[in-house]
C-alpha cells in the first residue's frame, strides 16, 4: 500500500523531469539540424516556470477547468502504467486528457482555436484507434490486457507486431505534434492557426497543458517500450530511437493537410494494424 | 406481498392511463401522472426476485382471457389503422398476424400446465427499475413540456389527455413485457408498445408525423410477425410458452435455431437496428418526452431485453456469431453516421442505435461476462440518454431549433440545462462513469474476435468524437460573467437533476451489480470463460481489471481541484478571444472593412461528404441486411 502511494507520487514527478528533458533535447537537436545553437536543456522547465508565474486569464471558465483535468488524467494514466495495470483502462484514462483539451479549446469563440479543435478531434481519433489496436494485439499475444503478463513473453512483441509498430510510429508523430502532422497546434506560433488548440490558453493554464503534453509523450514512449519488453536496454533504446526518428522526420518533412493525415496516414496505419492483428489470431 | 407487486406494476399504469384519458382537468392529470410515477418508482424498488414458481397463477383465469382478447383488439386496431391510411404493407402484416395468432390460439396452444405467470430475475429487475424510474422521471418532465408545447399549436381542444394516457400505458406495457414469463403474453405487450409508439409519434398530427408513425407501425408490425413465427417455432419444439423453460429446453437444440433467429430479428426491428433504423430516426418528429421514452427506457429496450433473455439458448452457435457481427457493425456504422449529423436529436438517435448494437453484440458474444456487460449498458444508457433527450428538448423549446450550430454557446444562455447536458455527455465517454465501464467490459469480452474488435475500436473512437464535439459546441461562448440559472418549473429541473445525479453516481454500483449479475448468468450459460467477481470496488474480468473506486476517487479529486481553479479564474481579469488583434467590444466579433464589427463564424466540420447519411444509408443498410442474412444462414447451418 505504502509502496503504491510512493509510486503514485514518484512516477508523475519523474515523468515530468523526463518529459521536460526530452523536450529540451528536441529543441536542442532541432536547432543543431537547422545550424543554430539552440537553448540549454533546461529551457523547457524555465519556460513552464515563467508561464506558471503569469496572471490567470480566461475567456471562458472551462479554460481553467480543462488544463487541470487534462494534466490529472495524463499523470493518472502514467501511474497506472507504472503499476502494470490493464492497458485498456490506461488508454481510457489517457483519453480524458485529450477530451478536456478540446473542450477547453472549443469553449472560446476564437476561430483559431475552434478550427484547430476540429483537427485535434481527427488527430485524437487517429491516435486512439491505433492504441486500442495495440491493446488488442497485447491481448491476442498474452491472453490478457494486464501489462504484468507481458514480461512472461519469450520474445519481443516487435517480432510479431512489425506492422503495428509502423502504425504506432505514425501515432507518435501525430501525438508529438510534429511535422508532417503538426496540424492542430505545433510548437511554433507561426502556423496559419496561430497555436491551434493552445491559442486561447494563457499563463499558468498553458503551463499546465505543456506539462500534460510532456506526460503524454512519456506515456507514448512507455507504450513504445512494450514492443521490446524482454530486455531492459532495448526498453530504453527502442523508444529513444523512435523519439529521435520523429524529430528527424519533423525537420525533413513539410506539413501535410489533415485530410491527408486522416485519409492516407491513418487509413494506411489502420489497415496495417488490422492485417497484423488478423495474422496474430491465426 | 411480493407476488402482488408485479400486478401493481402492471395494473396501476393502465388504470392511471384510463383516468388521464377520461379526466380533462389539467391539474388532476398532473396529479395522476405524479402519483403514478411516484407509485411505480416505489413499487419497482420494493420488487424482489425470485418469485415463487407459481407466481400469479391464481390470477391466470382472469389475465389469460384478457390478454388474448387484448391481442385481437390490438391487431384489429392496427388493421383498421392500415385501412384508414391506405397502407397496404400494414394491412398485409396485421392480417397475417391476425390469422396466424387466431390459428395458434385456437388450434395449437394447449392449456397451460401451471407455469408461473410472472418471473423476476436480475435482468427483469434492472429493466423494471429502468422503466419505472427513468420512465417516471420522463413523464414528470413531460408535464411542463407539453403545456409549453401546446402553447405554440393553438389547439381548440387540448390533446394532452391522450398523450399522457398513452405515455402511462407505455410504462404499463413495458412492465408487463419485462415481468411476464409467458411468451404469448410477451407478444401482447410487444404489440402494445408498437401501437403506443404509433400513437405517440403521430401525436402532432402533421403530415410528417403521421407518415413517420406509419413507418414505425409497419416496421414494428414486421417485428411482431417475426416474433409470432418464432413463438410458433419454439412452441413446436418444446410445447411450452414458459420463457425460462423455453431457454433451457432450446439450448443446444439445432432445430430451434431458426425460430431463435426469427426471435432475434424481431428484437432487431424493435431496437431499430440497421437496416430498420428509419423508424427511430423518424420518431424524432414527436414531442421530446416521446423520443426520450422510446430511446432510453422503453420500446428499444424491449428488443435488447428479448435478445439478452434468450442469449443462453443460442450461445456459441453460428447464429450468435452472426448477431455479434451485425451488432458490432451497427455500433460502428451508426456512430459514423452520427458524425455527419448537425441535428442534435438525430445525433442522439444514431447514438442510441449504435449503443443498442453494442448490447446485441453482447448477446451474440454469449459469455456470462458479455451478457452482464449488456445488462449494465442497458441501465447506464437509459439514464444518460434519457437525461440528454430531456436536455435537448428543454433547449429546443428555448432556441426553437434542433440544429447543433444554433445551440452553440447554449451553456451561456441556459447554464443549468447546458451544464447538465455537457455532464451527461461526459458520463457517456469518460471513465469512471457507467457507459464507459460497460464499454470496457465489452472490449474485454469481445477481444477474441478480431473483426468484431476492429469494429468496436472504430465505433468507440467515433462515439468519442461526436460527443466531444457536441459538448464543446454547447460550451462555446465568450461570456465569462453574469451566469444566471434560467427560470424553469420544478418539474423540468427535478428530472434533469435526478437523472444527472444518477448518471454520475450509478457507475459506482457497477462492481456490485456486475458481481450479482454474473452468478445467475454463469449457471445459465453452458460454456463460458472463467471469471472472478473481484474485490470490492474493483471490476474484474478474466482478462483485466478496472480499479473503479480508485478511478472514481481520483476523478473526484481532480474535478474538485479543477473547480477550485475555475473559482479563482472567475475573480481574475477576463480575457478576450484572439482575433488577430482586431477585437471589438463584442466577444466574438472582429474589426472588418469600414471599421464595422464582423462576427467570426466557425462551424464544426461535419464532413457530410464523408459521413453524410444521404450517401451512406443505402450501403450501410445493404451491408447490415447481408449480415442479418448471414446470421439467418448461421441458424440454418446444421
Amino acid at each position: 500500500m505504502m509502496q503504491t502511494a510512493a509510486l503514485a507520487l514518484a512516477v508523475p514527478c519523474a515523468a515530468i523531469l523526463l518529459g521536460g528533458l526530452l523536450s529540451g533535447i528536441d529543441r536542442r537537436l532541432t536547432a543543431r539540424l537547422q545550424s543554430r545553437q539552440g537553448p540549454p536543456l533546461s529551457q523547457p522547465f524555465l519556460d513552464v516556470i515563467k508561464l506558471m508565474a503569469k496572471e490567470r486569464m480566461v475567456t471562458n471558465p472551462w479554460q481553467a477547468f480543462s488544463p487541470v483535468a487534462s494534466l490529472g488524467a495524463a499523470a493518472f494514466a502514467l501511474v497506472f502504467f507504472a503499476l502494470q495495470g490493464d492497458l485498456l483502462v490506461i488508454l481510457f484514462v489517457h483519453m480524458v486528457g485529450g477530451v478536456f483539451l478540446v473542450l477547453g479549446a472549443m469553449a472560446s469563440p476564437s476561430p483559431y482555436s475552434q478550427t484547430a479543435s476540429q483537427r485535434e478531434l481527427w488527430q485524437m481519433l487517429s491516435c486512439e484507434t491505433l492504441l486500442f489496436l495495440i491493446a488488442g494485439a497485447l491481448y491476442l499475444t498474452t491472453g490478457s490486457f494486464r501489462l504484468s503478463e507481458l514480461s512472461a513473453l519469450p520474445e519481443p512483441l516487435l517480432y510479431r507486431l512489425p506492422l503495428l509498430f509502423a502504425a504506432f510510429f505514425f501515432a507518435l508523430t501525430v501525438k508529438m505534434r510534429k511535422s508532417p502532422f503538426d496540424l492542430a497546434g505545433c510548437h511554433h506560433a507561426h502556423q496559419e492557426l496561430v497555436r491551434g488548440v493552445f491559442t486561447e490558453y494563457v499563463g499558468p493554464y498553458l503551463g499546465l497543458l505543456e506539462i500534460a503534453h510532456w506526460l503524454d509523450i512519456v506515456l507514448y514512449l512507455a507504450i513504445c517500450s512494450l514492443f521490446w519488453a524482454t530486455s531492459t536496454p532495448a526498453m530504453i533504446l527502442l523508444p529513444l530511437a523512435a523519439f529521435l526518428a520523429v524529430i528527424m522526420l519533423d525537420n525533413v518533412a513539410a506539413r501535410l493537410t489533415w485530410r491527408w493525415m486522416l485519409g492516407w496516414g491513418w487509413g494506411a496505419a489502420f489497415v496495417l494494424s488490422a492485417l497484423n492483428l488478423s495474422w496474430l489470431k491465426g | 406481498m411480493s407476488e402482488a407487486i408485479p400486478v401493481v406494476l402492471l395494473i396501476v399504469p393502465f388504470l392511471a392511463a384510463l383516468a388521464c384519458f377520461v379526466i380533462r382537468s389539467s391539474a388532476c392529470r398532473s396529479f395522476i401522472v405524479i402519483a403514478t410515477a411516484a407509485g411505480l418508482a416505489v413499487s419497482s424498488l420494493l420488487l424482489q426476485g425470485p418469485l415463487a414458481p407459481d407466481a400469479g397463477l391464481r390470477w391466470a383465469g382472469i389475465i389469460d382471457p384478457v390478454i388474448t382478447g387484448g391481442d385481437f383488439l390490438l391487431l384489429a386496431i392496427m388493421f383498421f389503422l392500415g385501412c384508414r391510411y391506405r397502407n397496404f404493407l400494414i394491412i398485409m402484416l396485421t392480417a397475417s398476424q391476425l390469422g396466424l395468432f387466431a390459428w395458434l390460439e385456437f388450434f395449437v396452444f394447449a392449456e397451460d400446465q401451471g407455469h408461473a405467470l410472472f418471473a423476476v430475475d436480475i435482468l427483469s429487475l434492472v429493466l423494471v427499475r429502468v422503466v419505472c424510474l427513468v420512465g417516471g422521471l420522463i413523464c414528470l418532465h413531460a408535464i411542463p413540456y407539453m403545456q409549453a408545447h401546446e402553447q405554440h399549436q393553438n389547439l381548440a381542444r387540448s390533446r394532452q389527455p391522450q398523450f399522457f394516457a398513452v405515455l402511462l400505458l407505455f410504462l404499463g406495457a413495458m412492465n408487463g413485457l419485462v415481468l411476464t414469463n409467458n411468451l404469448a403474453h410477451f407478444y401482447f405487450f410487444f404489440e402494445l408498445t408498437t401501437l403506443c409508439s404509433f400513437l405517440l409519434i403521430a401525436h402532432d398530427r402533421t403530415e410528417e408525423a403521421v407518415g413517420n408513425a406509419l413507418t414505425a407501425l409497419w416496421m414494428n408490425g414486421l417485428g411482431g410477425l417475426l416474433l409470432l413465427l418464432a413463438i410458433w417455432g419454439l412452441y413446436s419444439q418444446s410445447a411450452q410458452l414458459d420463457m425460462g423453460g423455453l431457454v433451457a429446453a432450446t439450448a443446444g437444440n439445432p432445430a430451434a435455431l431458426l425460430p431463435l433467429a426469427l426471435l432475434v430479428l424481431a428484437a432487431c426491428t424493435k431496437s431499430a437496428q440497421l437496416p430498420w433504423q428509419k423508424w427511430l430516426l423518424g420518431a424524432m418528429v414527436a414531442p421530446t418526452p416521446t423520443s426520450a421514452l422510446l430511446h432510453s427506457s422503453t420500446m428499444v429496450k424491449a428488443g435488447v431485453y428479448l435478445a439478452l433473455r434468450f442469449a443462453p439458448a443460442f450461445a456459441h452457435t453460428l447464429l450468435a456469431q452472426g448477431l455479434m457481427l451485425a451488432g458490432g457493425f451497427t455500433f460502428f456504422a451508426a456512430a459514423a453516421l452520427a458524425i455527419g449529423q448537425r441535428n442534435a436529436k438525430k445525433v442522439l438517435a444514431y447514438s442510441t442505435i449504435s449503443n443498442l448494437g453494442l448490447i446485441f453484440a453482447c448477446a451474440g458474444i454469449g459469455t456470462p461476462g458479455a451478457v452482464a456487460a449488456g445488462i449494465l449498458l442497458i441501465l447506464f444508457h437509459a439514464v444518460s440518454k434519457g437525461l440528454l433527450f430531456l436536455c435537448v428538448g428543454t433547449a429546443e423549446q428555448q432556441v426553437h431549433s434542433r440544429d447543433i450550430e444554433v445551440m452553440r454557446g447554449l451553456c451561456a444562455q441556459m447554464p443549468f440545462t447546458g451544464m447538465i447536458a455537457v455532464l451527461g455527455m461526459l458520463t457517456i465517454i469518460v471513465p469512471p462513469f457507467g457507459m464507459l465501464l460497460g464499454k470496457w467490459l465489452v472490449f474485454e469480452a469481445g477481444a477474441d474476435h478480431v473483426v468484431f474488435y476492429l469494429m468496436l475500436v472504430l465505433g468507440s473512437s467515433f462515439t468519442l468524437l461526436y460527443w466531444v464535439r457536441l459538448a464543446g459546441t454547447l460550451l462555446a461562448s465568450g461570456q465569462t460573467t453574469g451566469f444566471k440559472p434560467e427560470i424553469k418549473p420544478f418539474l423540468t429541473r427535478f428530472p434533469l437533476a435526478a437523472l444527472g445525479c444518477g448518471a454520475v453516481m450509478l457507475g459506482l454500483a457497477a462492481p456490485i451489480l456486475y458481481g450479482r449479475l454474473l452468478v445467475p448468468l454463469t449457471s445459465l450459460f453452458p460454456v463460458g470463460r472463467a471469471f472472478s467477481a473481484g474485490q470490492a470496488g474493483m471490476l474484474t474480468t478474466a482478462v483485466g481489471s478496472f480499479p473503479l473506486i480508485v478511478v472514481f476517487a481520483v476523478a473526484a479529486l481532480i474535478g474538485l481541484l479543477a473547480l477550485s481553479g475555475v473559482s479563482k479564474a472567475m475573480v481574475g481579469r477576463k480575457g478576450t478571444a484572439y482575433m488577430s488583434g482586431a477585437n471589438t467590444r463584442l466577444p466574438d466579433h472582429f474589426v472588418g472593412p469600414l471599421n464595422r464589427p464582423v462576427r467570426a463564424v466557425v462551424e464544426n466540420a461535419y464532413l457530410v461528404p464523408l459521413f453524410g447519411e444521404e450517401r451512406w444509408t443505402l450501403w450501410v443498410n445493404l451491408a447490415a441486411t447481408g449480415l442479418l442474412f448471414l446470421m439467418l444462414g448461421g441458424a440454418l447451418w446444421k
